[in-house]
């Protein structure tokens, strides 16, 4: 199926890459309007509280303030990503009645500067009675635990089960069967633009929405229902955005307030959080407590898993129902389970709620998936790697309600890294001190589920093509740093044989851009929007074939193409005519009407899940000191199979931002927290790895053909986020004896649990 | 946070800037500022005149003679003394100690003397010069005044300045023949990060016996402490490997650590038992070189 391209493959440079490292790009921030306000958020400094009167008139009187707000000025319409069970949307834009964590949001205010927003916060006088707060997994589910929401009163929100075979027939009849508990932590996306938003409103009552979001259209669909709005009189743009990681993707406060005091002063309205509100408040990766049980039989085939996991949610639900179902889907992916069992719990907590956030639920549930394998491989007396070969999925394997797999590079993967890292030698000899550890990632390449209710297709694409030979690309993707407007404009000259220059773009603009588009999130927009691309390239392409064929009076027979700025009978490429002239002659033969397409795609008949699957396998080699228990990671080798490169540039700095990504998550970051409280709220505390920290690396692309990605893609971006932790783990295990199951790896836990 | 309105004064004197301090009693002083105006954008401090000595001509030498050893001055950056040539060559600890502070900004921005003054615990730079025994230069109202380092940190935050008194300079001695110095710093970041915990010894060794040690530790306790005990342990002795062990259990038994969000407490007394045995042989090692 491989085909030989001219653009796809290439390591093609950013399109933002300039605009980017010169300063020019424009972010949200950046937006500076004509009379604009600027608004701050007054939050809970109470992690559980009931408000029993909120006095904003001080406030409200201080010089330079326009309007302040609270919940119980607006119109009280809860939001939630998942509209298809409204039950899940238990959010408001502004706290009623309580407040369920520390920097709950109570109330707004926009002033002409934000000095004096942020004076107005002290101003504002609320009356909380203070409740009892939960602050964990155990006490949250314990009997009589106080209640977070009237509608759910064991503060278990989500249930998800997934179920086949006969799990316990399937360990009875085990040789071996192995059980651990783990516990994952939280951390934060650290995206480095914090969240912003301008809102702007017409005369006639409409609003326009300037917001670091990933996913424009849900941010309008919600901003209307929640505003009590048609969704029409909403306009959402994505300026550039500096990061999302699963961290922007649902409509948020600050969006709803812009937009209702724009709304309602008439004046635009910015607001910009700060690193703290960041750290303090914003969404985070879930911490997780999972219980599995897996069977074997002697010569290393697995029999079945047995999956508990209950997902520390925070207040509110945001993203954790979609966390709670894939993390069930992830525990039975990567290995052939002929019997799986998963029992997923979304719970409130009083701490900031927990989203998507790379990987969603795959980092969690594929650390203890990994971490086992590992410790099932030392018992069992097989060498890790040969376990997963011999139970690793393969092309055409079913996933039980889930789908098959149409395209599997996993053993290739594995048998590459071991040889590129030495695996062997370094393994069975080791140096004191020095260790070497792997660990393995399956992932979606989007998501087949539509809780959103999108009523439109999943991606869309509008390509117009110019007899200057140039074409212009319209879609709702968001490229929120990840690179989708490079990687689509790359697909579409591929497609046409244009060049990279020839293509403008128009992105991410719900009033523009074609209807509609679930946004950037699950590994989803090369797969589903690049065939949206591809699709309306191809109608394109019928045009200018049917007009140059007419043109050069070919046999109905000839097939035609596009390469190089020509389109041409492939048979007789002398008779090609320049990709200008041809659109000039189908634009002449449809008398002037412009040449526009628009393609879409959709998923179908593609099972429950996903339409196709990544696969992935990384080695870490280690160096601990034994006295002070502090971990270097001296180097890393991953093999992956992403389909077709697109862009190998952008794929290997999606493989260097996991990497760095993953080693936050194994060895330093987490939020220290009190009683609900944060306590480091800054970049100095919260320890994200920098670039001097990230070890070097070597990648190797195995290159399979996905039948249902566009030019035989499937995704790149958040499935390598997943296999740094485990690996690192088991390179400490291979270095101390200490296995860690309670993430991050600190020198502490390491001093306490190293076996000399 | 809001940063409050305020005066800022450059003045291009030492006595300017003594004046410019007694008129202004709220008034602050400031070198790089990294410090400060942090505090002031995120910690709520609220000052009405800032007094910068970056105009002050010559406050920013760093001055090395073969008899009277280093002086550097209140306004000499980080980044110049972690590169220069004579601290390099003859206070290699200093240097070190200066380049791994903080960042490459904060480091282009931020002082050695700045560091001291902020008094933190953590602070990066004081250990070394505390083992060295460095001693600060004061001006003030009533004149000059020199105080030993290990005088100048009395809590976290609090110095043993006077009302308008500045620190115009830190001066090192020479080390003596045959004396080394070292200095380890751990956190839970590698690169660019605030200390959790940090030793600095320095060791004069006369053939194999330790004719004379000081020892300090950093960010276990209200300012870095000295650990007398663990010094007793090796002075006057032969500095085996043996009794280094000693003086670390020693010197993890003098520490008073806090558990915070860089480390906790226990962890703090485990480390410099560690890093006193490994300042220990390191500096035992440069000494007899």
């Amino acid at each position: 199926m491989k085909k030989d391209f001219s653009i796809v493959g290439k390591s093609v440079p950013r399109n933002d890459g300039k605009a980017k490292a010169t300063g020019t790009a424009t972010y949200t921030d950046d937006i500076k309007l004509p009379g604009m306000l600027h608004g701050k958020i007054l939050r809970s400094p109470f992690p559980h509280a009931r408000i029993l009167n909120i006095d904003t008139s001080r406030a409200a009187s201080l010089p330079g303030v326009k309007c302040v707000i609270t919940g119980e000025d607006t119109p009280k319409i809860k939001y939630g990503n998942w509209r298809l069970f409204p039950d899940t949307q238990d959010e408001y834009p502004l706290a009623i009645d309580k407040v369920r964590f520390i920097g709950d949001e109570v109330a707004a205010v926009a002033a002409v500067d934000a000095d004096t927003a942020e004076e107005a916060l002290e101003l504002i006088k609320v009356d909380y009675e203070e409740l009892p707060g939960i602050f964990d997994i155990d006490s949250a589910i314990k009997e009589g635990a106080p209640v977070l929401h009237d509608y759910c009163p064991g503060n278990i929100s989500v249930n998800r089960k997934i179920h086949y075979g006969d799990i316990e027939k399937a360990f009875a009849e085990s040789d071996y069967v192995r059980e651990d508990v783990f516990n994952v932590h939280a951390v934060s996306p650290a995206y480095l633009e914090p969240c912003a938003a301008v809102a702007q409103c017409d005369l006639d009552g409409r609003i326009t929405l300037w917001t670091s979001t990933q996913v424009p259209y849900i941010v309008q669909c919600l901003l209307a229902s929640t505003m009590g709005m048609r969704e029409n009189d909403v306009r959402v743009i994505k300026p550039f955005v500096g990061g999302g990681f699963g961290g922007k993707m649902e409509l948020r406060t600050w969006e709803f307030c812009a937009a209702f005091i724009a709304k309602k002063t008439g004046r635009p309205v910015k607001f910009t959080m700060t690193r703290e509100e960041e750290f303090l408040a914003g969404r985070r990766r879930h911490a997780m407590k999972l219980y599995s049980k897996v069977g074997f039989k002697k010569d290393g085939t697995l029999t079945g898993k047995d999956l508990r996991i209950y997902l520390d949610g925070g207040g509110y639900n945001a993203m954790g129902p979609t966390a709670t179902f894939l993390c069930g889907t992830f525990g039975a992916m990567l290995y052939r389970y002929p019997n799986y069992r998963f029992w997923g719990q979304h719970v409130y907590t009083n701490k900031p709620p927990a989203s998507a956030m790379r990987g969603f639920g795959a980092p969690q549930s594929l650390f203890a998936t990994e971490s086992q394998m590992n410790i099932a491989a030392e018992e069992l007396g097989i060498d890790p790697i040969e376990l997963r070969i011999k139970n690793a999925q393969v092309t055409g394997d079913e996933i039980p309600d889930v789908a098959t797999i149409s395209s599997c590079g996993f053993i290739e993967a594995l048998q590459k890294a071991a040889e590129m890292s030495g695996w062997k030698e370094k393994r069975y000899s080791p140096k004191p001190g020095q260790g070497i550890g792997i660990g393995c990632y399956s992932f979606i390449s989007g998501g087949v589920f539509n809780w959103f209710n999108t009523q439109f297709p999943f991606s869309a694409a509008e390509v117009r093509v110019f007899d200057d030979g140039t074409a212009h690309l319209l879609t709702m993707a968001a490229d929120i740093g990840q690179g989708c407007d490079t990687v689509l404009k790359q697909i579409l000259a591929e497609e046409l044989g244009l060049k990279m220059e020839d293509i403008r773009i128009t992105s991410a603009d719900t009033s523009t851009t074609p209807q509609a588009d679930l946004g950037a999130w699950g590994s989803r927009l090369t797969m589903m929007n690049g065939n949206a691309v591809l699709d309306a390239a191809k109608k394109i392409k019928a045009q200018l074939f049917g007009a140059v064929s007419a043109r050069q009076n070919l046999n109905v027979i000839h097939e035609l193409g596009c390469k190089d700025g020509m389109v041409f009978p492939k048979s007789r490429p002398d008779r090609g005519i320049p990709f200008g002239e041809a659109v000039a002659m189908a634009q002449k033969a449809n008398r002037g009407e412009p040449l526009v397409e628009r393609g879409y795609y959709t998923p179908r008949d593609k099972g429950l899940v996903t339409p196709a699957f990544s696969f992935g396998a990384q080695i870490s080699e280690v160096e601990v000191d034994k006295d002070t228990g502090v971990v270097r990671v001296k180097k890393f080798w991953t093999a992956h199979d992403c389909g077709t490169v697109i862009n190998q540039m952008a794929v290997e700095g999606q493989l260097e931002g996991s990497i760095q990504m993953g080693l936050g998550y194994a060895l330093s970051e987490q939020f220290v927290m009190e009683d609900g409280k944060t306590l480091n709220t800054n970049f100095l505390d919260y320890k994200m790895p920098n670039a001097m920290d990230v070890p070097p690396s070597e990648v190797a692309h195995i290159e399979t053909y996905e039948p249902e990605g566009p030019m035989g893609a499937k995704e790149a971006g958040e499935g390598l986020a997943i296999p740094t932790a485990p690996a690192i783990a088991d390179a400490v295990h291979h270095a101390t004896g200490y296995r860690c199951k309670d993430l991050p790896i600190t020198p502490e836990k390491i001093l306490a649990g190293k076996k000399d | 946070m809001r940063l409050s309105h305020f005066d800022y004064y450059a003045p291009t004197t030492v006595a300017d800037a003594i004046s410019l301090l007694q008129s202004k009693p709220d008034a602050h002083v400031m070198a790089g500022g990294t410090d400060l105006l942090i505090k002031m954008r995120h910690a709520g401090l609220k000052l009405k005149t800032i007094i910068s000595l970056k105009s002050i001509s010559g406050l920013n030498t760093i001055a090395f003679d073969e008899t009277k050893g280093l002086t550097i001055g209140a306004t000499a950056l980080l980044a110049d003394v972690a590169i220069h040539p004579d601290i390099l060559k003859y206070y290699p600890t200093v240097a070190q100690a200066a380049r791994g502070t903080a960042n490459v900004q904060v480091r282009n921005m931020g002082t050695v003397i700045g560091n001291l003054c902020n008094a933190s615990p953590a602070a990066d730079n004081a250990p070394t010069l505390l083992a060295m025994g460095a001693e600060v230069h004061i001006q003030g109202p009533s004149g000059k005044r020199t105080v030993p380092l290990d005088q100048f940190f009395k809590g976290p935050g609090m110095t043993a300045l006077e009302p308008a008194e500045i620190v115009t300079a830190v001066h090192v001695p020479r080390l003596t023949p045959h004396s080394g110095t070292a200095y380890i710093s751990l956190s839970a970041r590698g690169q660019l990060d605030c200390s959790a915990v940090g030793v600095a010894t320095m060791v004069t060794l006369k053939e194999k016996v330790c004719e004379d040690t000081r020892i300090f530790v950093g960010a276990c306790g209200p300012t870095p402490i000295r650990v007398p005990k663990a010094e007793t342990i090796v002075r006057g002795k032969e500095l085996t490997d043996d009794l280094i062990d000693q003086a670390g259990v020693q010197a993890s038994a003098e520490a008073t650590p806090i558990t915070d969000v860089r480390a906790s407490a226990d962890y703090r007394e485990k480390m410099v038992a560690v890093l006193t045995r490994r300042v220990l042989s390191q500096a035992r090692k440069r000494a007899s070189e």
